[in-house]
């Protein structure tokens, strides 16, 4: 069993010995569940030691036969980027189940079963080269997400849980359609039925094809990510899901949103990728999410809606990022997946621990937190600074060569998506002001205790995390530089020729932390 | 004349086996009744049982030596071994949950267990039958005995209402069919597939395709009945909520299946000359059974009811594989239809099971925090209802996905986009039900939460296990229906 | 000449009795119309030379079918149910849906030619074994199968029409 197999399949063995536990039992399922999560994450050790940075194409890859008659396969293998968001994964897992120790009482089983599950699902969509495969555990994500929302959420769980289920399975059904033309046109050009994506990368498809495969696609991942104008379902998932959930949802999931770009749309239909319209369409709707995310969040009244917002604006970025179509672009919009999953993961936890202690996520109810919680307000800062995209965090370097990327494709898009940097940083102090600065105007905040050792250590991985990414980026922007190198080499075939070989990607990890000094100063 | 007479062959004997058995067993079944009395009744349906797992065996002997049978009014082949296996397992199914179902009505008689013989033997001959003639009383057989069945509880108004509803109709239909069938034969004068074929592709013959379009439409009447195709589909649903539950359980996935059997061999041997002329039609009417059976579901409380819209558009998207006139779309039908037997069979049993004594819960409401009383069928039901959706790793997936495959391989796109679509909107009276089972807390007039009967409980395993083999393991079954998708012309 | 005549008395007989059977309120009525329209299909099938459907016709249909009509009208009070709503409501539309569907039939018979057939062409006197015999062959031997298979369906019916006789316990 090669690494990557195994650190695919952990979380499901894991699965099974929960099951076995008894349900009485419930600090051993949760002494368990996080002894899952850290083995989820041990599993990973291999693949970041073992991975090749000058490769870059896939690595630890499995093959074997699963329906042959359709070629389908069970066929796995990782690049930087994948690497990165499966890390991302089984590191937002931990810290996941770790946040629910105290806060989720009822049905404890199948509430960390749904966690596993849902693990297994986010690993596999980001390790397949099946395109079926990918399917599979794309829609796999969608049932545990869905149990998640409807039976440990909020108020109004319902009907953001059959929101949630019902726009993600509509997208994803088109993305099936799309995957069908693909396999059809493959049927008729090479007589061989396969879903695997180098084969399907040989396909030439007429334009207008490619356009349909196209936007197929698009509706399914643009649902995913949200992109606006289909974000409608994610404030309410988000807003009504428990903490681990909308940390999950947040730091995993949409990813595979931008992710399925990344792998599937640009590679596999390059020319449609390439043409202005469809590139003019997408950055559009990229930057209208960026600005209207941004000032939906300036009038929030509730802290985890702001929160989710924010999701869209910062999202917006990502794939502005990779419908740049340059190396920068598309780099930073992969830095930026896991910024995001980071800062706004923090965010996440931080409302759950202000909902665990009052119960309320109006921000009027709040004020002065500070006084009580000072732990808790220093925490806060980092994930809103993170958030924000300060220099020497992580969110800057995602963000910053985004920017760059977008400059060199159209200045017009940079100059349009700066507001959204402002904004962002805007909504976000203002939180912070509100809810934790000042003085205590509301008696019940009074008696608030700060953060718990336990409750420090579910933030723990994030912080160090942010800060090592926004000291010193460069060997993420080193293991994705290949992959994505070859993503745009196949977008615009001699991109690379016109430029110095090693083009801006070799800066743009030293130009970063540069700026970032600069900015300090 | 007389000279040329050869007897059947013993071979040919074997060819019919899975009918014979369920013929004689039928038979037996109701003299045991009378012999042994009305203490033994409890032992009527293991003997039922035993006596389909014969069939079955039957079947699988029958398959090993396929080749046309009586004067090749039957053809054994692989697809008539298919879909034989295929309404016997819903029969072992359907009797399996049956017997609790009837005790507690008080209804246990052979004569229940004989029907559902006699009509399987009925489904049976429909698979093979390679003639129009056999294909008609086939038909009849299966349709008479499930008529009786749909009213078999007579004390009940909805069962009698369905069992007219349906006989009346359904009547109405088959002569439809058979009124097609002479029309084929005064154009043709065969009633054998091959030679109709023969007869339509032939450049000698001397024909109005006009006519030959007419006769396709007539017996189309017949078929959409019995496989609840729009604009045919309107007994369906009173018919399947009225019936007894272990016998709607039956009813949508057996006879069912038979018929689309039947509807895809004449379709694609007899009339696959005039494919332009009957596909815009079958394209009209897949595209119409798949909306009116998913929005009509939306809006159903009763839960029987609802399964059975759903029935009417899980049709509906084998009527796209019927479309789709193709080899793959062939397979791709037998495999949904058999995936559907499983998620289908599974979910009744559950109902057949929660409903209680009279039929009194059938409201989606009634299932509130079902998760909590019995955590273990909750989950099964959830894994019915998630196949019926169609998400991966369910047999409901392959369903769906081969169905479609086949759809875009044919150049079907739009009607690929539109059974996409409905499949996604189904899914929210899908999830209605689980959102009640796990989501709402119980009520204290909820349903039978007592113990899952014997029965009950291996029908659902069974079901459980087929529809988690055609979702992650379907090479085997997809395979079989591939090399048996291609009918001999 | 006097084949057409006679099939157009029988074409009459047939057509008129069907529809009197279907708008007569009572029901004796309706089945001694009934008598008359199988007797005209009885004329017909003599006009097409198949003597032994002929006989069957009238054995079968109208001596044994018919007659057992008979018995159970006089036996069950049907007058009684005469009375009750009728659901035949919409015997406009059902009029409209027959008209259309017929005016199709004649119209596709009509393209494929078969009205302009010289009328009533007298089938061939049947030479070498006679009518019966010929059916005989067919059905023990090409139609073996559905010939046998056939009793499964009397056989089902007639449990299913004992079940719905039976005394409910």
């Amino acid at each position: 069993m090669s690494p990557l197999s195994l650190a695919l399949w952990t979380p499901l063995a894991c699965l099974f010995v929960l099951l076995a536990l008894p349900s009485s039992q419930k600090t051993a399922i949760k002494l368990w569940a996080n002894i899952s999560a850290v083995l989820g994450l041990l599993t990973m050790l291999p693949l970041i030691t073992g991975y090749d940075r000058s490769n870059g194409g896939f690595q630890f890859v499995e093959r074997a036969e699963w329906i042959p008659s359709l070629g389908i396969q069970y066929y796995i293998g990782i690049d930087g980027i994948s690497l990165l968001l499966m890390v991302l994964t089984a590191v937002t897992a931990v810290v996941a189940t770790l946040s629910s120790w105290e806060a989720i009482q009822d049905r404890l089983k199948q509430y960390y079963a749904m966690l596993l599950l849902l693990q297994v699902g986010m690993l596999g969509v980001f390790a397949s080269l099946d395109f079926i495969l990918f399917y599979v555990f794309w829609e796999l994500v969608l049932v545990p997400m869905y149990f998640l929302i409807g039976v440990w959420g909020g108020p109004r769980k319902l009907y953001a849980a059959i929101k949630f289920f019902l726009y993600t399975l509509a997208g994803s059904v088109l993305m099936l359609l799309g995957i069908l033309t693909l396999y059809s046109q493959h049927w008729t050009q090479f007589g061989t039925p396969t879903f695997e994506i180098d084969a399907l990368l040989r396909l030439t498809m007429p334009f207008w094809m490619q356009q349909w495969v196209f936007w197929a696609l698009f509706i399914g991942f643009a649902i995913k990510v949200p992109m606006f104008p289909f974000h409608t379902w994610l404030p309410d998932a988000h807003t009504e899901a428990p903490t681990a959930g909308s940390v999950i949802l947040a730091a995993v999931l949409l990813k595979m949103g931008t992710y399925g770009f990344l792998r599937f749309s640009l590679p596999l239909l390059p020319q449609a990728s390439m043409d202005r319209t469809i590139v003019q369409v997408v950055v559009g709707l990229s930057l209208i999410g960026i600005l209207y995310g941004a000032l939906v969040c300036l009038m929030q009244q509730d802290w985890k809606r702001l929160v989710a917002y924010s999701s869209v604006s910062h999202l917006g970025f990502c794939t502005l990022g990779i419908f740049s179509l340059n190396p920068n672009g598309i780099a930073g919009s992969v830095i930026q997946q896991l910024n995001h999953g980071i800062s706004t993961g923090m965010l996440f936890l931080i409302v759950g621990v202000v909902y665990e202690r009052r119960h309320t996520r109006e921000i009027s109810e709040y004020g002065g937190l500070a006084h009580r919680m000072p732990l808790f307000a220093t925490v806060f800062a980092f994930a809103v600074l993170s958030s924000a995209g300060l220099p020497l965090l992580n969110g800057f370097v995602g963000e910053f060569t985004i920017l760059q990327g977008a400059f060199e494709a159209n200045r017009w898009w940079a100059a349009m998506a700066v507001p959204g940097v402002v904004i962002g940083a805007a909504y976000l102090l203002w939180l912070y002001q509100r809810t934790t600065l000042g003085q205590i105007t509301n008696a019940k905040n009074n008696h608030l205790a700060d953060l718990s050792w336990r409750e420090l250590a579910v933030f723990a991985p994030f912080i160090l995390w942010a800060f090592s990414i926004g000291l010193y980026p460069k060997p993420y922007f080193e293991i994705i530089e290949r992959p994505v190198a070859r993503i745009v080499e196949r977008v615009r075939p001699g991109y690379y020729q016109d430029r110095p070989p090693s083009p801006a990607l070799a800066q743009a990890p030293h130009a970063a932390p540069h700026t970032a000094q600069g900015g300090a100063r | 004349m007389l000279v040329n007479f050869t007897p059947p062959s013993a071979s040919e004997y074997i060819r019919v086996l899975p009918e014979i058995l369920l013929t004689v067993g039928g038979t037996i079944l109701m003299i045991a009744e009378g012999l042994a009395g009305e203490r033994h009744r409890r032992g009527l349906a293991p003997m039922a049982l035993a006596f389909l797992l014969l069939a079955l065996g039957g079947a699988v002997v029958a398959g090993m030596d396929p080749g046309p049978a009586f004067n090749n009014m039957l053809t054994v082949d692989g697809y008539a071994t298919f879909f034989r296996l295929l309404v016997l397992i819903v029969g072992i199914l359907s009797v399996l949950i049956s017997g609790s179902y009837l005790t507690r009505e008080n209804a246990d008689s052979a004569d229940y267990y004989a029907l559902i013989l006699f009509s399987l033997c009925g489904q049976s001959i429909l698979a093979s039958a390679n003639e129009l003639i056999m294909v008609f009383i086939g038909l009849e057989i299966s349709s008479i005995a499930t008529y009786v069945l749909a009213g078999f509880l007579r004390n009940d108004k909805r069962n009698n209402e369905a069992a007219i509803k349906y006989f009346l109709l359904g009547s109405f239909a088959t002569a439809f069919l058979l009124y097609g069938v002479g029309w084929i034969y005064g154009v043709t004068g065969t009633t054998n597939l091959q030679e109709i074929h023969r007869f339509l592709t032939s450049s000698e013959s001397v024909y109005s395709p006009l006519l030959v379009s007419a006769c396709a439409a007539m017996m189309f009447v017949g078929f959409a009945f019995k496989v609840s195709a729009a604009p045919f589909q309107g007994w369906a649903p009173d018919v399947y909520q009225g019936a007894p539950a272990p016998v709607s359980a039956f009813m949508t996935a057996a006879p069912k299946a038979a018929a689309f059997a039947v509807f895809l061999r004449v379709y694609s041997i007899a009339f696959s000359g005039l494919t332009e002329r009957w596909q815009p039609i079958l394209w009209v009417s897949a595209m119409a059974t798949m909306v009116i059976g998913n929005f009509a579901a939306l809006r159903q409380d009763n839960i029987k009811r609802m399964l059975a819209y759903s029935s009417v558009a899980h049709a509906g998207y084998v009527m796209v594989a019927v479309v789709a006139h193709s080899e793959a779309g062939v397979a791709a039908a037998m495999f949904y239809l058999a995936s559907y037997a499983f998620m289908n069979l599974g979910a009744f049993a559950i109902v057949t099971h929660y409903v209680g004594k009279g039929e009194r819960y059938v409201g989606i409401d009634d299932m509130a925090g079902y998760a909590r009383q019995q955590p273990l069928i909750a989950a099964l039901f959830t894994w019915f209802l998630l196949s019926l959706i169609g998400v991966p790793l369910t047999g409901g997936f392959f369903g769906k996905f081969y169905v479609f495959k086949s759809a875009i391989d044919s150049n079907l796109i739009w009607l690929t986009v539109l059974g996409l679509l409905n499949s996604a909107v189904a899914a929210y009276y899908y999830l209605r039900i689980i959102v009640v089972m796990y989501f709402h807390e119980p009520t204290n007039e909820t349903g039978a939460a007592g113990p899952v009967p014997a029965g009950v409980r291996l029908a659902l395993i069974g079901s459980a296990i087929g529809v988690f083999v055609l979702g992650v393991m379907p090479s085997a079954v997809l395979e079989f229906a591939n090399r048996s998708a291609m009918l001999s012309r | 000449m006097l084949d057409t005549i006679f099939f157009y008395v029988f074409a009459l007989l047939t057509i008129g009795g069907a529809i009197a059977t279907i708008t007569r309120r009572s029901a004796m009525h309706s089945a001694l119309s009934l008598i008359v329209s199988l007797l005209g299909v009885a004329g017909l099938y003599l006009l097409q030379k198949a003597e032994f459907l002929f006989a069957v016709q009238i054995v079968l249909y109208i001596g044994g079918i018919m007659v057992l009509f008979l018995f159970v009208i006089m036996l069950v009070n049907l007058d009684q149910a005469a009375k009750e709503r009728q659901f035949n409501r919409q015997w406009l539309l059902g009029l409209v849906a027959s008209v259309l569907v017929g005016a199709q039939m004649v119209w596709m018979l009509n393209s494929a030619g078969v009205l302009s057939l010289p009328a009533a062409v007298p089938a061939p006197a049947a030479t070498g074994p006679g009518n019966i015999e010929a059916l005989a062959d067919l059905l023990f031997r090409e139609y073996l199968l559905p010939f046998e298979v056939a009793s499964l369906l009397l056989l089902v019916a007639i449990v299913g029409s004992v079940m719905m006789a039976k005394k409910t316990s």
